[in-house]
């Protein structure tokens, strides 16, 4: 771990590790501000650690030996900042056990399904739920919504908010954690934290991504990019197919690069199509196959009889799995047979 | 905060959010009310079913067989988008694409008749009939062709003879268009859907930039063959949809339902009174009734419901349960 040999105090190195930062690259793209909310210290404090890391940072780089493999990580490095990286939970505890604790940092995830099914729901929670406090488990985070349907209603999501903050109160009061209680939270200002762009064509969805890395670099705090959907724009007279998956790739790339380097989740909504093979028609999510191969995860959301499921239909880690979903006045929550069943236990 | 949208971007077919590359701020317009801007269809009962009516911004669909209430539907909203805003309304006047024919004109001033009588102050000096556009529709083309060309002038200025701005378009029915040009083979299929996505692009697109209510009507077609596998695919919160004692599923399939924010599904179903006490009238018939219903198929702001409602001579009114 490099914050090992920052020249720091040792309450300040655990609080750094505690807090996730391992690695003086991540360190490097930090505000004191940032720092010190984080480490819950002065705000000189933090600027005077982020001054040793810089210093430590010089030093590596002029020494020559690591120069070749400058911004490269070793696998063990990797593997601990998947575990100290966060997620977003997604409100229904079965789902974000599938997901493996909920929509990861730092990946590019997928979500597709009929229309009706729960998408822009789902993609309205996870905006809200990125700005539940630290201190409550959450990343405290803003989003960036993209709308490329017109779907994104305000009072809906209002409404999703409210019952957030009740969630956390709850949780603050379960934990008597009083002191942390003086942040009041107002379920309009999580509406002041999603960052809403309405997009009416392609054009603009593919400047709005190419503008996104400035817009990023200049709004640090943002922790999670949900475009609903991705595919909307895409299907309308494309005549050359290729010049399409030429720019989805694009698209892609561009989402991966965000999500790595300023380590935020971004999510892909995607709407499901008929697709003409072998001579009868199947279900699958659009954009072609190639587009496929773009996103790190793969969530495919369907009708199960009368409850909402989500499987796992693609992800590195995680193993293909399913399990249900409700969405309710509140958002989306556990499906409802499913806690019967474990209010019968 | 921001410009008026309507003075700054009337040139670009930009959106302002990217024109000036800077999130839109939600809670621009709310400060008193944290809604979208909805159009109210004319009866208070609908109206809190559907929280405050048709959605502003955004596309919803009335889908039903016919003589289910589709256009009786649509007519009333024509009337009470020109409401002020206090009452529900848009302040607008609005546009009625149609390509089923006749128009109902009696129906309309019928329906215009009742709706000055309830506001006599508002509609003292001049007809709501005035405040109605209608334009007839032959083809997915010329509506393509209408919305590319035709309607940017007619929404950015108000049309002679009313101060009132277009602010709700309904297409009676979208169906109707598709129903005859295209055949059932992949290569039909999918030159449909691309025009679906065509149309429904600019239409948002439209809502989006003048903050229309948009509403487009659609047909049913009657569902055959076994419920498993792709025919049976279930779109939205009602597993199938029953009108008149059939399983029937929306027309124009799964890439239209992609291209609309909202379904509506209107049901009419004969409803026998009295069939538990087996209560027969004198003359020895049953007494059947029309049960008609509103359901929200999908909706992003609407949870799973229905609500009952009646066509009477006055117009379209939801029942309280």
């Amino acid at each position: 771990m490099e914050v090992l040999r920052l020249a720091v105090s040792a309450t300040q190195r655990g609080k750094l590790i505690s807090a996730g930062y391992t690695s003086l690259s991540s360190l490097s793209s930090l505000s004191p501000s940032d720092l010190a909310r984080d480490l819950q210290i002065s705000e000189s404090e933090a600027s005077e650690i982020l001054k040793a890391a810089s210093h430590c940072g010089r030093l590596d780089n002029s020494d020559g030996s690591h120069a070749i493999v400058t911004g490269a990580q070793t696998a063990w490095d990797m593997f601990h900042e998947e575990d100290l990286s966060r997620c977003i939970t997604t409100s229904c505890a079965d789902l974000d056990n599938i997901l493996g604790g909920g929509i990861n940092c730092k990946e590019v995830t997928e979500i597709g399904g009929v229309p009706g099914i729960g998408k822009t729901q789902l993609g309205i929670q996870l905006a809200v739920n990125v700005q539940i406090p630290v201190d409550c488990g959450g990343l405290g985070g803003k989003a960036i919504y993209i709308d490329t349907e017109g779907s994104f209603m305000v009072e809906r999501a209002l409404q999703i908010a409210e019952a957030c903050v009740e969630d956390v109160l709850e949780y603050r009061s379960l934990r008597k954690n009083f002191q942390a209680c003086q942040v009041q939270m107002q379920p309009k200002d999580f509406l002041n934290n999603i960052l809403y762009f309405r997009i009416c064509s392609y054009t603009e969805q593919i400047a709005v991504i190419n503008y996104l890395e400035k817009f990023i670099s200049e709004h640090k705090d943002v922790k999670i990019i949900i475009i609903d959907s991705v595919t909307f724009h895409f299907r309308q007279d494309f005549e050359d197919m290729a010049l399409r998956t030429r720019l989805l790739s694009g698209i892609a790339l561009k989402l991966m690069k965000l999500s790595k380097k300023y380590s935020l989740a971004v999510v892909l909504l995607n709407q499901v199509t008929t697709k003409y093979s072998d001579g009868s028609f199947h279900l699958t999510l659009a954009l072609g196959d190639s587009w496929s191969h773009a996103c790190t995860n793969r969530v495919i959301l369907y009708w199960n009889g009368n409850e909402r499921y989500a499987y796992i239909d693609k992800s590195p880690s995680l193993r293909s799995a399913s399990a249900p979903y409700s969405v309710t006045g509140k958002g989306i929550r556990d499906s409802a047979s499913n806690y019967k069943r474990i209010k019968m236990m | 905060m921001f410009p008026n949208p309507h003075s700054q971007n009337k040139q670009t077919s930009l959106s302002l959010c990217v024109y000036l590359m800077r999130p839109e701020n939600l809670l621009k317009q709310q400060e008193e009310a944290l809604t979208t801007q909805k159009c109210s269809v004319g009866c208070p009962v609908l109206d809190r079913f559907l929280r405050g009516g048709i959605p502003c911004n955004s596309i919803t669909e009335l889908v039903s067989e016919s003589g289910c209430g589709k256009t009786q539907f649509s007519l009333q909203l024509l009337l009470s988008a020109q409401l002020p805003l206090s009452l529900g309304g848009l302040s607008s006047s609005s546009l009625y694409l149609h390509s089923e024919f006749p128009f109902p004109l009696r129906r309309l001033q019928q329906l215009s008749h009742s709706f000055r009588s309830s506001h006599p102050t508002l509609f003292s000096s001049h007809d709501p009939c005035d405040s109605i556009f209608l334009h007839p529709l032959h083809s997915a083309h010329q509506l393509l062709d209408l919305l590319h060309n035709k309607i940017d002038s007619l929404l950015s200025n108000p049309p002679p003879n009313t101060q009132l701005p277009i602010k709700l378009i309904v297409i009676d029915s979208i169906a109707a268009l598709f129903r005859s040009e295209f055949d059932n083979n992949p290569s039909d299929l999918k030159r449909r859907s691309s025009l679906f996505f065509n149309i429904s692009t600019k239409l948002k697109s439209y809502a989006n930039r003048f903050g229309l209510a948009v509403v487009v009507t659609n047909q049913v077609v009657d569902f055959v063959g076994s419920s498993d596998g792709l025919n049976g695919l279930r779109v939205g919160n009602l597993a199938c949809l029953y009108s008149s004692g059939r399983r029937i599923c929306p027309a124009l399939g799964l890439s239209w339902a992609n291209c609309v924010n909202s379904r509506l599904f209107l049901s009419r179903n004969e409803e026998v009174l009295g069939k538990e006490t087996g209560l027969v009238d004198d003359d020895g018939f049953v007494q059947r009734r029309t049960k008609r219903q509103i359901h929200v198929v999908f909706a992003p702001h609407l949870p799973e419901s229905s609500c009952e409602f009646v066509i009477v001579r006055e117009g379209v009114f939801g029942l309280e349960r």
